[in-house]
């Protein structure tokens, strides 16, 4: 875990994370634990309907993007997080996520890229996170 | 457009930190046990970045109320965008009061056809009247 502003450059890369494949029962812990009970995401016949099958929640992967930029920066220096959602996401698929630093701030700011895919390296999810460290310079 | 969504307030529980944490598969202790939280200098149970969703739906708006509200076919709708700001550290005991409105409607023709893009954002304040999070998200609706 990286702790100050000045052992992070541009250019450095978190190491990545590779999480279990998704499970259909991972999906209906999903559902209950958030609220979203969209039928897509746990009703066979729904995804059917739909012409896609069961996907994952959109958020479950976003989650897991989370996951890895709370295993890499103190989630208290973490002050945003933005995704875009590329592509759906299926039970069975292995989501991996890496990120690398992309900007350094004043007042001891960094912004990072954060990217979720999975085995293909086709991305699920990507976006940028900010956080604030502090430094190992005393003012 | 500008359409404000009346607040709602919901609770910060560390059983359902931990119950989100699992089933995302995230083992960090901080979401798990107050003592190694406050070792690791935080005040109590922190929620994960994308816990605000919990306060949303539980507390909030259903996802087919959501549907309804806004007008949109919950078979053709997918998530589009979604970034949560944060501006002090949301633990659990929190109470959350939320305010929400349609920042934005746009009619897009992509690839795949046309498409519907609907911009929510959030304002979370917490038991003592402090802005602690921004969220905001876009929803498409493909036609």
């Amino acid at each position: 875990m990286w702790k100050y502003y000045e052992d992070l450059n541009v250019g450095d890369h978190f190491p990545k994370i590779s999480k279990d494949p998704i499970s259909r029962v991972q999906l209906v812990k999903y559902a209950g634990a958030s609220g979203d009970f969209n039928p897509l995401h746990t009703v066979e016949e729904v995804g059917e309907k739909a012409g896609t099958g069961i996907i994952a929640h959109g958020m479950l992967v976003m989650g897991m993007a989370a996951q890895g930029v709370t295993s890499w920066i103190p989630r208290k220096y973490v002050n945003s997080l933005q995704i875009r959602f590329r592509k759906m996401t299926f039970p069975g698929e292995r989501i991996h996520v890496t990120g690398k630093v992309l900007e350094k701030k004043e007042n001891n700011q960094i912004v990072s890229e954060v990217v979720a895919m999975n085995d293909e390296g086709e991305v699920k999810v990507s976006g940028t996170f900010e956080a604030i460290l502090p430094s190992k310079i005393v003012q | 457009m500008g359409l404000e969504l009346a607040p709602y307030t919901y609770s910060v529980e560390k059983g359902k930190i931990r119950e989100f944490s699992a089933a995302i598969g995230d083992p960090n202790p901080i979401y798990y046990d107050e003592e190694a939280a406050r070792k690791e200098g935080y005040e109590g149970i922190p929620i994960p970045l994308t816990y605000l969703q919990v306060i949303d739906l539980w507390g909030g708006y259903s996802f087919e109320q959501k549907c309804q509200m806004l007008n949109l076919n919950p078979v053709k709708i997918l998530h589009g965008e979604q970034g949560y700001q944060f501006l002090k550290t949301i633990y659990a005991g929190d109470k959350l009061t939320v305010s929400g409105k349609v920042a934005d409607v746009k009619v897009k023709q992509g690839s795949s056809g046309g498409m519907n893009l609907v911009t929510l954002e959030f304002e979370y304040r917490n038991q003592f009247n402090e802005l602690v999070a921004r969220s905001r998200n876009v929803t498409i609706e493909r036609h």
